[in-house]
């Protein structure tokens, strides 16, 4: 069943230059209690898609989408209000740098109890107990201390929990997680995937999980969609996107991290290029000028989806059947 | 083990800063970066040093390039000293021995022409113009950029490419080593495989040593022939890539590698992750005795009593732990 369903999103943003786009006419799906990953490398859209879902990009934005059904409810047909209140209760978000969303000037008490407040209309003394349980759960030690500092107070690995408490604090059903481990060490990365692992397994929640580190995604998800230039290129389960991928940009990202591993030395093989300018992407694959197969359709037309079957979609023109046959790089 | 010396070899090298506080009646404080480090890097070999942020891996390359004046220890290139000298006596080091960056955007001065930043070591070694022409349009074609580039600047550029610029600009003096601090940590996955390549091939070429400093144990693991694992100051473990990932010793480095997520689901799954609890404690004050005491799963009393010392467990393998030196 899926809780989340998007159809046909476009985002834009408006700025002196001309109009950046983000987010090309994506659709998909978030299963219930399923671990989605979204991976592709940066500026190819994977915030900006989830941020229009819920409605948190600033004035400048654009967003149109046919449909966002989110747990039987039309967002689109929401207003600003009823999407607030949805962000916070029903979606939880983690962000990659705490600092940023944490707010310098309040407490750790503070900044739990709020939405705590305001969602779930708590009184003062019963919102300092839940966010005590609550840090408890994120394994903070002496979390009665903890509710007297500031962010600045706390190392990274703590204001990530912190933050995770936050989004955790009125039990949505729904968790996003951008980039949440990126500007961690390996191995306090380690203990917040297993954090998120146990939480997951404990509430039930879909999370979405953001990010452009494919070991994170492997380790964690069960599904995977795959960004590149503001569309979805593959999409599939975790099987099918490491072990059968079918685009050729899915096939350059595999290629192109190392394994850590004994003796043999094998050179990385780079995608050449670099990524397209989204403020002028390219009109037809956004991925024709750094592909190696690329054909002359390639260059004008946009290639449609292709459904390969069990939820494995492929965006690229060598599906068709008249394309030529290539083997995995 | 090898007949010919090191091009460089480090011993028991220092480097603290000072920590004061701003309240006057507060204790002198020190913040011990770089606690007696030990290693050597030979001719066109690449010596990968990783561990967590804020171990002193940065400090280790800006003092063995001379960008730091170092408390303590040697740091011997080329058979010489170069841990105390300075002026004159330390320039020709400078030609020798460069530094890459991890940010490219702060590391090029955005008002210099590509050609000037590239052009500037050799400028500073006063190589005449004509020679300096030269050896820019051998560089830039070298590291992939375009002569109408030159005349451009930094922003113009993107990260890789800036990374480029910033490796042709080290390659100018022809040095024999090489700092990477983070070269790729600020660029895009299917970039950094770029650049990583290039290294390669520029050492290959010419021959050079590199250290190179990440966090990234799985591109360390590619690129370099041995590694060290810095933890809180000291290095704690150190030897061939295969031999460390094959019969690494260290709790520390045990858990480093089991933690770095693998790009392979089957594999991730089977493979248990071992988590350490807590942070990385404050070099200002850091535990007595062994530095990972108060992480360690397998603590005993005499390791907050006595730091370990770095011992060769098996031929190049380096380990500093009272435990596992003697399991
Ligand atoms: N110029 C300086 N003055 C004072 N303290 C410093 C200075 N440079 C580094 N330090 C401190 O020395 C310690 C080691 O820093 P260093 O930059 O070498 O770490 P690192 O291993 O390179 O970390 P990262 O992975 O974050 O780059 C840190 O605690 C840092 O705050
Ligand atoms: N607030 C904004 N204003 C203008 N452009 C933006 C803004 N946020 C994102 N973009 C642009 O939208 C594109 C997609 O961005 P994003 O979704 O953040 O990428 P990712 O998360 O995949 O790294 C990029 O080209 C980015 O520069
Ligand atoms: S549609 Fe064409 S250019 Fe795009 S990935 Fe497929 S083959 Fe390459
Ligand atoms: S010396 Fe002791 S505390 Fe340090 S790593 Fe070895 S066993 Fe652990
Ligand atoms: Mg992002
Ligand atoms: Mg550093």
């Amino acid at each position: 069943m899926a809780l989340l369903e998007v159809q046909n999103l476009t985002t834009t943003f408006r700025i002196g230059v001309g109009t950046v786009q983000a987010v090309r006419g994506i659709s998909f799906h978030v299963n219930e209690g399923e671990f989605l990953g979204i991976v592709g490398e940066s500026g190819s859209g994977k915030s900006v898609t989830m941020l229009s879902v819920m409605h948190l990009l600033p004035d400048y934005a654009t967003i149109t989408a046919d449909s966002i059904l989110f747990d039987g409810v039309e967002m689109t047909e929401l207003g600003a209000k009823e999407l607030r209140a949805m962000h916070g209760r029903d979606i939880g978000m983690v962000f990659q740098d705490p600092m940023t969303s944490l707010n310098p000037l309040f407490t750790v008490e503070q900044q739990l109890t709020e939405p705590l407040k305001i969602h779930l209309g708590m009184k003062k003394k019963e919102a300092r107990e839940k966010a005590l349980e609550l840090l408890n759960e994120v394994g903070i030690p002496a979390p009665e201390e903890r509710l007297r500092q500031y962010p600045h107070e706390l190392s990274g690995g703590m204001r990530q929990r912190v933050m995770i408490a936050m989004a955790l604090s009125c039990a949505p059903k729904m968790l996003i997680a951008d980039e949440p481990t990126t500007a961690l060490d390996v191995t306090i990365q380690a203990q917040i995937l297993e954090l998120l692992e146990a939480l997951k397994q404990k509430s039930g929640a879909s999370v979405v999980m953001i990010t452009h580190d494919l070991g994170v995604i492997a380790s964690m998800c069960s599904r995977i969609i795959v960004m590149y230039g503001g569309t979805i290129c593959e999409e599939g389960s975790a099987t099918d996107i490491f072990y059968d991928p079918r685009h050729p940009y899915t096939w350059g990202l595999l290629r192109s991290v190392p394994k850590i591993s004994t003796g043999e030395h094998r050179k990385l093989i780079p995608i050449p290029g670099t990524p397209p300018d989204m403020l002028r992407p390219p009109e037809g694959c956004p991925f024709a000028p750094r592909c190696r197969h690329c054909m002359r359709i390639c260059r004008t037309v946009p290639p449609p989806q292709t459904d390969l079957g069990d939820g494995h979609r492929v965006a690229c023109h060598l599906m068709h059947p008249c394309a030529p046959k290539i083997d995995r790089e | 083990m090898t007949e010919t010396a090191p091009l460089l070899s480090v011993r028991d090298l220092r480097m603290w800063f000072s920590a004061e506080k701003k309240d006057i009646f507060a204790p002198q404080a020190v913040l011990k970066a770089v606690d007696g480090v030990s290693f050597d890097i030979r001719r066109g070999e690449t010596f990968g040093l990783v561990g967590e942020s804020g171990c002193g891996k940065t400090t280790v390359g800006r003092t063995v390039v001379r960008l730091y004046k170092p408390r303590e220890g040697r740091i011997l290139f080329g058979g010489v000293d170069i841990a105390n000298l300075s002026g004159k006596d330390l320039a020709p080091y400078r030609r020798r021995m460069q530094m890459i960056f991890q940010d490219p955007y702060a590391s090029l001065d955005p008002r210099m022409t590509v050609e000037s930043i590239i052009a500037e070591p050799l400028k500073l070694q006063h190589v005449p113009k004509l020679e300096r022409i030269a050896r820019v349009w051998e560089l830039i074609d070298r590291v992939g950029l375009k002569r109408d580039h030159l005349n451009r600047y930094p922003h113009e550029f993107s990260g890789g490419q800036r990374q480029r610029i910033g490796i042709a600009r080290a390659l100018a003096t022809r040095p024999e080593f090489i700092v990477c601090d983070e070269p790729i940590s600020a660029l895009d996955v299917s970039i950094q495989a770029q650049v990583i390549n290039m290294l390669e091939e520029m050492q290959e070429e010419m021959h050079m040593a590199y250290l190179f400093i990440s966090h990234d144990l799985s591109m360390v693991s590619h690129i370099s022939h041995r590694v060290g694992v810095m933890y809180l100051g000291h290095l704690v473990e150190m030897a061939d890539m295969a031999e460390l990932y094959q019969h690494h010793l260290h709790p520390y480095t045990t858990a480093l590698m089991s933690a770095v997520p693998i790009a392979d689901p089957v594999k991730a799954a089977t493979t248990k992750r071992i988590v350490l609890q807590g942070d990385v404690p404050t070099p200002i004050d850091p535990p007595s005795g062994c530095p990972f005491r108060t992480r360690c799963a397998y603590c005993t009393k005499r390791c907050s009593e006595a730091l370990p010392e770095m011992k060769e467990v098996s031929p190049g393998h380096f380990l500093a732990c009272h435990v596992m030196q003697n399991a």
